[in-house]
């Protein structure tokens, strides 16, 4: 039987990683439907993935995150999936809470983000500095609190997973979501916890994470205020039904 | 610099944000392209509100005037902007090749297997037609 939620674990060099993540996934929550999206990785992660016989999305040349999660939304659409979430292949986060997170939907959002500061309080490092700017900005230009915005966990609706698989500037960030919150989609967040990564090498050095940064703040306090919505997507978006 | 000179750059300047917004707004262009024109207006609109920071840049720079500072900067940035360019039109062509080569490879394999198991099927139906 076919599972009602999609998990898309996007894979960029992840060889030491994606056995461990795909196999507990696998193993242990088969009630779940798994893609992994192999984006041009220059390392094993395929060849490991085709070894295992795991469901895989080859992609023959490097996307960037946003294109390679894309491909994972356009499988999800095709094959009618409900529900899909992104997922990391380097064993960040944690498939016990993907059921939480489903559940959360029955209520009738369009996002659900799998937050690390719904119960918990946010740590003070310079990394959450960040994550308090972005929330500060998607504050002030849509009133909605979002605790965790950075988190890469995030559930989507079949809506949802139409309008991001089909459209431009739709990338897995908080300035879409930002975006998304202005236009009437209704999103919730549930407590997770997240881990290390433990092996490999995460892309996130201080000079990258200080342009994500100016880059989110700059999308979200002005690019996405001008952007206007496809038409086919505002009749079915959340929120603007009533 | 010019008064006129100052009001031509902020003219130009906003022009080109609002071009750029435009684009944006109907999904014509990726945010991170138009990202690099707005900042490249929101500068030049910057120096032309505040001249007394050109000056003094252009000063320490030891370009001959305000206005010799501003087109060296424009030149600089456009000279950067069409590097990066180039980079990215070399990898896009790069991956343009690479996936023209594997449709054409995968097209190959798909069609071999087709006319394989067409033989198959022929094959099988001559030799039932001998039996008979």
């Amino acid at each position: 039987m076919m599972s009602d939620v999609l998990v898309i674990i996007p894979a960029y060099n992840e060889e030491e990683n994606i056995e461990r993540v795909v196999g507990n996934l696998a193993e242990h929550y088969p009630e779940f439907d798994y893609v992994v999206v192999n984006d041009g990785s220059k390392d094993q992660t395929a060849e490991i993935c085709r070894k295992n016989n795991y469901n895989l999305l080859d992609l023959p040349v490097n996307l960037g995150l946003a294109g390679g999660f894309q491909a994972g939304l356009k499988y999800a659409w095709k094959n009618h999936y409900p529900y899909a979430v992104q997922f990391d292949g380097d064993g960040q986060h944690r498939p016990e809470y993907i059921g939480a997170m489903r559940e959360k939907m029955d209520e009738g959002y369009d996002i659900v983000i799998g937050s690390r500061f719904v119960a918990e309080k946010k740590p003070r490092s310079m990394r959450m500095l960040g994550s308090n700017l972005i929330a500060m900005a998607i504050r002030m230009t849509t009133g909605v609190k979002i605790k965790d915005p950075t988190s890469g966990m995030r559930m989507f609706s079949r809506k949802m997973i139409e309008e991001f698989a089909l459209s431009l500037n739709y990338g897995p960030e908080p300035d879409t979501v930002s975006y998304l919150i202005k236009q009437g989609a209704k999103v919730a967040e549930v407590q997770v916890v997240m881990d290390e990564r433990i092996a490999g090498v995460s892309y996130l050095n201080p000079v990258n994470a200080a342009k994500y940064m100016s880059k989110m703040l700059f999308s979200i306090l002005l690019i996405q205020n001008f952007r206007k919505r496809d038409k086919r997507f505002k009749r079915k978006a959340g929120g603007n039904e009533g | 610099m010019t008064t006129v000179l100052r009001v031509v750059l902020i003219l130009m300047s906003l022009l080109v944000g609002v071009v750029m917004l435009r684009k944006i707004r109907h999904s014509k262009a990726q945010i991170e392209d138009a990202m690099f024109w707005m900042f490249f207006s929101l500068l030049l609109i910057l120096f032309s509100v505040f001249p007394k920071a050109a000056t003094w840049l252009s000063k320490l720079v030891g370009t001959m005037s305000t206005a010799n500072f501003i087109f060296l900067l424009i030149i600089f940035l456009l000279l950067v902007k069409s590097f990066s360019m180039s980079m990215r039109i070399s990898q896009l062509e790069t991956r343009v090749k690479e996936l023209v080569q594997r449709i054409a490879m995968e097209d190959h394999e798909l069609k071999k297997r087709v006319s394989f198991e067409e033989k198959e099927e022929t094959d099988q139906r001559i030799e039932k037609r001998d039996e008979e």
